[in-house]
């Protein structure tokens, strides 16, 4: 069995060893780290041979991979990425960590909110939560002052709650009532004041309109 | 909050400003009724309270959870109901808040729940 892991949300941001961790293919991206759009990186485990067939056929590029010009400025630009992210990955997480730490200490004081993962065991830069009694994609409109997601993907003619929320447990309701919120680099604490300021404000506001489950049997 | 291109604006105004939010139930007048539906786990709920005078509609209110069109239509549907009598209620059809609203096809599902609180209110209507 091989194991592929998603690294887009954790390079850069937690040290990652496929050797100890025994990772076979490991794959992130330039933009999750402050570098370019548009540039990534596939790890692939050297012996032995995992035989990948490329999908994209042509020049050869990438040992045949993946056939196309390599982009040299972004390929550029994703290497110096991440040697600020791996220089700075002790102190920025420590300083990430306090931020999104006092965001949910912020939060957790709303009633019926719930955190989504592990309290201990989790990215430095992402605060999960789902919020009794508001819909996700209400919130974010509510909140588009925020550069904040939902886990709702409410695009569809039945709403479809994220299916990771409800693989982690989270009821249906609850899975289209959270919220996102990604810190990084840039991330002061005034901007974690202020999210913490409009998302209690708009989570009042939306609940001050919403039936209550039990009034609303019919 | 900004504008967003996926919505129009009248349903923007309406989620801003939620005119006709509230309940007509808090006085316990015998002239309120009430019309609920609850589709919650399709992230639809909505608690539609009329106040009937002379045979029509005088009053009208919402409470309502779901998307942003959802509570717009809600918020649109308490202007529509008024003056309106139970047979115009019983006969309401959620297209038409669709069209007033410029609701996009693919988001037009959830109207169904406030159609079912429309019929559920013109069910509850007195005498």
């Amino acid at each position: 069995v091989l194991l592929h892991v998603d690294a887009a949300q954790g390079a850069g941001k937690l040290p990652l060893d496929v050797a100890r961790d025994r990772i076979d293919l490991l794959a992130f991206t330039a933009h999750k780290m402050n570098g370019p759009k548009g540039v990534g990186a596939l790890c692939v485990r050297r012996e032995p041979r995992l035989g990948l067939v490329p999908l994209i056929y042509g020049g050869g590029q990438e040992r045949g991979l993946r056939s196309g010009t390599l982009p040299t400025h972004q390929i550029a630009g994703f290497g110096a990425a991440c040697r600020i992210a791996t220089a700075e990955m002790t102190e920025e997480g420590a300083r990430i960590t306090r931020l999104r730490e006092r965001l949910w200490s912020e939060l957790k004081t709303l009633p019926g909110i719930w955190l989504n993962g592990s309290e201990r065991r989790r990215a430095p830069g992402i605060l999960n939560v789902s919020i009794e009694g508001v819909e996700g994609e209400s919130l974010l409109l509510a909140l588009s002052d925020l550069a904040v997601s939902s886990g709702s993907a409410c695009a569809t003619l039945r709403g479809e709650p994220s299916y990771v929320l409800r693989a982690l447990g989270r009821s249906e309701q609850l899975a289209q009532g959270s919220l996102r919120i990604s810190l990084g680099r840039f991330t002061t604490p005034a901007d974690i004041e202020r999210a913490g300021e409009r998302i209690r404000a708009e989570v009042d506001r939306l609940r001050a309109i919403a039936p209550s489950p039990a009034a609303a049997t019919g | 909050m900004q504008a967003d291109p996926r919505y129009g604006a009248e349903v923007l105004r309406r989620f801003r400003e939620l005119p006709g939010a509230g309940d007509l139930a808090a006085d316990a007048s015998s002239d309120v009724v009430e019309g609920r539906a609850d589709a919650a786990d399709d992230g639809a709920r909505v608690l539609l309270s009329l106040r009937v005078r002379r045979g029509v509609v005088s009053e009208a209110r919402f409470r309502a959870y779901g998307c942003p069109f959802f509570i717009a239509a809600a918020s649109w549907l308490t202007e529509r109901l008024t003056g309106a009598s139970r047979d115009q209620i019983a006969a309401w059809d959620w297209r038409e808040a669709a069209d007033a609203l410029e609701i996009p096809p693919a988001r037009v599902g959830r109207l169904i729940t406030l159609q079912d609180a429309v019929r559920a209110a013109a069910a509850a209507w007195p005498g």
